[in-house]
């Protein structure tokens, strides 16, 4: 199972596009696309829009968030975006500030 | 969660990232980054990674393509598969079998942080005391280059050798701080004949 790890304390500011699955741990700024899944851990901070097949968020998240199938806020997570996915959760104890677009 | 007790930061195969990586920690890179790599661990590129600027870390580990300065803090190692266009700094170096390097290649004390140690060679400002005491070890350094490369026999290493007879020349010429040469002005035969032609005119 091939995917991108970024660790705690790297800090990637720029650009970030892949074809596989991406764990973020540490800091993103700037943009990031996936095709499949897209993680941010608790304790990871990403300033920058996000794109996925699927996103769930642990950590802090500013920036507009797009998945083709679900996006899942955890508890502890904070998240200050638009939302468009066709199936959002929002967990007891996620911090949420944005707009929620479901395709409806 | 986490994957494991080391920081390791892993960039996959079909990840392109365009930026700065830096911070803590160990990196793989498999994939294709396009920007500056400055972090405090090792750093590993992979066979197929490929990285278009510089790269600094404590030990560097090439097996990919990498258009850039490699320094390295502790130690620079280039496997089969490298091919690296720019300059290798680092206080050990190794040239493995089948790695191509294009570059000016530096070990010793004058590898690593070229920023602090001095680079005659490349000053032209008079020296300060500092430049004068790295003299006698830079007369080490030619030596050691050629040793790595007689080791590493096919591999292919353009060190430019005019610096290292630079280097020898400036050792054994050092009385006093280095001044750049004194500027070579030709002088014209009958050049005062002309310009005094010219007032007369």
């Amino acid at each position: 199972m091939a995917s991108t790890i970024i660790g705690a304390g790297i800090t990637i500011e720029g650009e970030i596009s892949t074809d596989e699955d991406i764990v973020v741990a540490g800091t993103v700024r700037g943009k990031l696309t996936a095709k499949e899944a897209v993680t941010i851990e608790h304790g990871a901070t990403v300033e920058a829009d996000v794109q996925g097949s699927s996103l769930i968020v642990g950590g802090a998240l500013t920036g507009n968030v797009t998945a083709s199938e679900r996006v899942d806020l955890q508890s502890g997570s904070r998240v200050i975006g638009n939302v468009k996915a066709a199936r959002v959760t929002i967990a007891d104890g996620a911090q949420f500030k944005g707009n929620v677009d479901m395709d409806v | 969660m986490t994957s494991s007790a080391s920081n390791v930061t892993i960039i996959g195969k079909s990840t392109r990232v365009r930026g700065r990586v830096h911070g803590p920690g160990d990196l793989e890179v498999q994939g294709f980054v396009d920007g500056e790599i400055a972090v405090t661990g090792d750093v590993t590129i992979a066979l197929h990674g490929m990285v278009g600027a510089g790269v600094k870390g404590r030990r560097l580990v090439v097996r990919g393509a990498v258009k850039g300065d490699l320094v390295g803090d502790e130690a620079i190692l280039l496997e089969d598969g490298a091919r690296v266009v720019g300059d290798v700094r680092a206080p050990r170096v190794s040239i493995g079998v089948g790695a191509l390097v294009r570059g000016f290649v530096e070990t010793g004390e004058g590898g690593a942080a070229p920023a602090r140690a001095a680079r005659p060679q490349a000053a032209v400002r008079p020296a300060h005391t500092p430049e004068r005491t790295h003299a006698p070890e830079r007369t080490h350094t030619p030596e050691r280059v050629p040793a790595l490369a007689a080791k590493a026999a096919p591999a292919k290493v353009v060190a430019p050798p005019a610096r290292a007879a630079a280097t020898n020349s400036h050792a054994s010429a050092s009385s006093g701080p280095r001044r750049p040469p004194p500027p070579v002005v030709p002088v014209l035969k009958g050049a005062k004949g002309q310009i005094a032609k010219k007032r007369e005119r």
